[in-house]
């Protein structure tokens, strides 16, 4: 189960990453469209904020999946894996979760109520897809929720393994 | 007792940072848990917490706040392809004659590239690595060695282009308009991540030359403690006019180009930010060491530096949302407008307790959890908020760099040699640290320093 759930956040995250580079390279045409030939660039403006919008909705699970997400490590970074393995469960269960299932129940709704009525952007010529984006936001939610388990299984058998050492 | 809940909340989630789990869920994980024990007590209402997706799509659609992915694409771009490593040496190969030289080439180095992880503890490591090793070679004096360091570690974060000043003037321009907003402004003033970037850039001038100016004394007066290049040795092969355009110009220019065109308003930082990525793309090209993977993992760890900083914004968010709920901003407001002594002492006091959070948490986090909580009070005094923004910038700096908890000086111990002792380094930041605090008086009684450029520009 860890492994499947491992995976699906792995496999999002680096996909998302190639993202970054594309937005690099947007911007810079909205740059050159602009100022070299004074065009229209709303599509392609949107196009970023998309793009940007599936980062980092993508990117929070798997960048938990991969340790990035900045700790507090002055006590942390000192102390045995025993008690890191601790504060992880204890996180996972009681901070994670929490926060997560907040984060699901409030965004479900709102997210369907921009599907109910399909909706675009607030820009003349804008794209379509204002509902999409907020449905990244539950996404988000699960994914965390799933990676959040599967990191409850990690810490575990790190404790195991430590006390049976 | 529920005058004081927002309190509570904040020493509840302050006590269980210190425990080490990820910032951003500490954050939102501890502000919904008192919010559940408030709601049970009958002094929260937790349908408050319905704004929270309206929040989160509001992160996600801010145009300014595109900016950073793309200024940490630029960043990690040219610092994984190199392009650092070879300014490091082509700077230090034209200074490294002059006393002090290989010092303030590593000077230069993280003034203009330190800026892009946002991160202090993962510059310093950068810097630690990439620079300690040459100038421990060279005979520098540990202690001068670390405290340059530190220091310059810590500069590249108020010394715009940084993703710290990005956030701090996102999360400014917000307070300011609050602020007036409550004071009944119909046409309010803003403050932009451009004037941002034009206050710190004088007072970061300053410091980068107090610095110089240190390390040439110390180069001058006690030759052994920073001694110049040998003669003939392995590394004194001068560097040709080639590898300096290549090495030197090349990145310089862009840096100063993206930079510039901010500052003239020509390009929105998003804008600048773009064009910066792809421009450090064709330097790696230019300099061949762009590949697949290379690219790949330039884009995974642009990701998750992403994912990171926004996840703490949501974290801060839902903070915001509960301390608010509670009533925090008004027990805030009413704190600065009592305030013994008017506005310059009710800053100096924000500015202490900033000081001293500093010793705990990283930039991003008090940007995130502290201005908004302070900031519409303050400017609501009438504290300009460029002026503001730089005081929090150079202060937190400063924090960073104060043995025996700045944050700096934790991380290069990791990357330091264990034979240079600890006590060594803290003596070794003293001198910068009082450098800082010269750059914070003069701040301080010369607003104008921070506020002149910004309105020479508009």
């Amino acid at each position: 189960m860890t492994v499947l759930i491992d995976r699906i956040n792995h496999w999002l995250g680096r996909t998302a990453a190639w993202l970054t580079l594309a937005m690099a390279v947007a911007v810079a045409a909205i740059v050159l469209l602009r100022y070299a030939l004074a065009q229209n660039t709303i599509l392609l403006q949107e196009a970023v904020s998309y793009g940007h919008g599936l980062v980092l909705m993508l990117g929070i699970a798997y960048t938990l999946k991969e340790s990035g997400h900045v700790r507090v490590d002055i006590l942390y970074s000192s102390r045995s894996p025993r008690w890191r393995a601790l504060v992880d469960l204890f996180g996972h269960l009681f901070l994670l979760l929490p926060v997560a299932g907040l984060l699901l129940a409030t965004s479900v709704p709102y997210a369907l109520s921009a599907w109910r009525i399909l909706e675009g952007s607030s820009e003349v010529g804008g794209l379509p897809g204002v509902f999409l984006l907020k449905t990244l936001i539950p996404l988000m939610a699960a994914l965390l929720l799933l990676q959040g388990l599967s990191e409850i299984g990690k810490a575990w058998r790190r404790l195991a393994e430590g006390s049976s050492q | 007792m529920e005058a004081l809940a927002p309190i509570l909340l904040f020493a509840l989630v302050f006590a269980l940072l210190l425990l080490g789990y990820p910032v951003a869920l500490t954050l939102a994980g501890g502000s919904f848990a008192f919010a559940l024990a408030c709601a049970g007590l009958g002094i929260f209402d937790l349908d408050v917490l319905g704004f929270l997706p309206g929040r989160l799509y509001g992160i996600m659609a801010n145009q300014t706040l595109i900016a950073v992915p793309l200024f940490v694409f630029m960043g990690a771009m040219l610092e994984r392809t190199r392009i650092a490593e070879q300014l490091l040496r082509a700077l230090s190969g034209l200074l490294g004659g002059l006393p002090g030289g290989l010092g303030l080439g590593v000077l230069l180095m993280g003034a203009l590239m330190a800026a892009s992880t946002g991160i202090v503890g993962a510059t310093v490591v950068t810097l630690g690595l990439m620079a300690l090793p040459n100038l421990l070679r060279q005979g520098y004096d540990p202690q001068l060695a670390t405290g340059t360091i530190s220091a310059t570690g810590t500069l590249g974060q108020i010394i715009p282009p940084s993703i710290a000043l990005v956030l701090l003037g996102d999360v400014l321009s917000n307070a300011y308009s609050q602020a007036q907003l409550a004071q009944g402004v119909f046409a309010p003033k803003t403050v932009s991540i451009g004037d941002l970037f034009a206050g710190s850039l004088l007072p970061g001038a300053v410091l980068v030359a107090l610095y110089a100016l240190y390390l040439v004394a110390v180069a001058t007066l006690r030759p052994q403690r920073a001694p110049a290049r040998r003669q003939g040795g392995a590394e004194s092969d001068a560097p040709t006019a080639t590898d300096l355009v290549r090495a030197l110009l090349a990145p310089m220019s862009l840096i100063l180009a993206v930079l510039g065109s901010i500052l003239a308003g020509l390009a929105t930082p998003t804008e600048a930010a773009g064009v910066g990525a792809l421009g450090a793309v064709l330097l790696a090209l230019g300099n061949r060491t762009l590949n697949r993977e290379l690219l790949r993992s330039v884009c995974e760890s642009t990701l998750k530096t992403t994912a990171m900083v926004f996840f703490i914004l949501i974290g801060a968010s839902v903070f915001a949302l509960v301390f608010r709920g509670l009533g925090g901003d008004v027990l805030v407001q009413g704190l600065f407008e009592g305030f013994p002594g008017g506005a310059l002492s009710a800053l100096a006091a924000v500015m202490l307790v900033i000081f001293l959070l500093g010793f705990v948490l990283d930039f991003i986090e008090i940007t995130f959890v502290v201005i908004p909580v302070v900031g519409p009070g303050l400017l609501a005094l009438g504290i300009d908020p460029i002026w503001l923004g730089v005081l929090i910038a150079v202060n937190l700096q400063t924090s960073f760099l104060t043995p025996p908890f700045g944050f700096a000086l934790f991380y290069l111990r990791g990357v330091t040699p264990r034979d240079i002792p600890t006590a060594a380094m803290y003596r070794g930041v003293v001198p910068f640290v009082a450098l800082q605090l010269v750059l914070l008086m003069l701040l301080f009684a010369f607003p104008i320093l921070a506020t002149w450029l910004p309105g020479a520009l508009r």
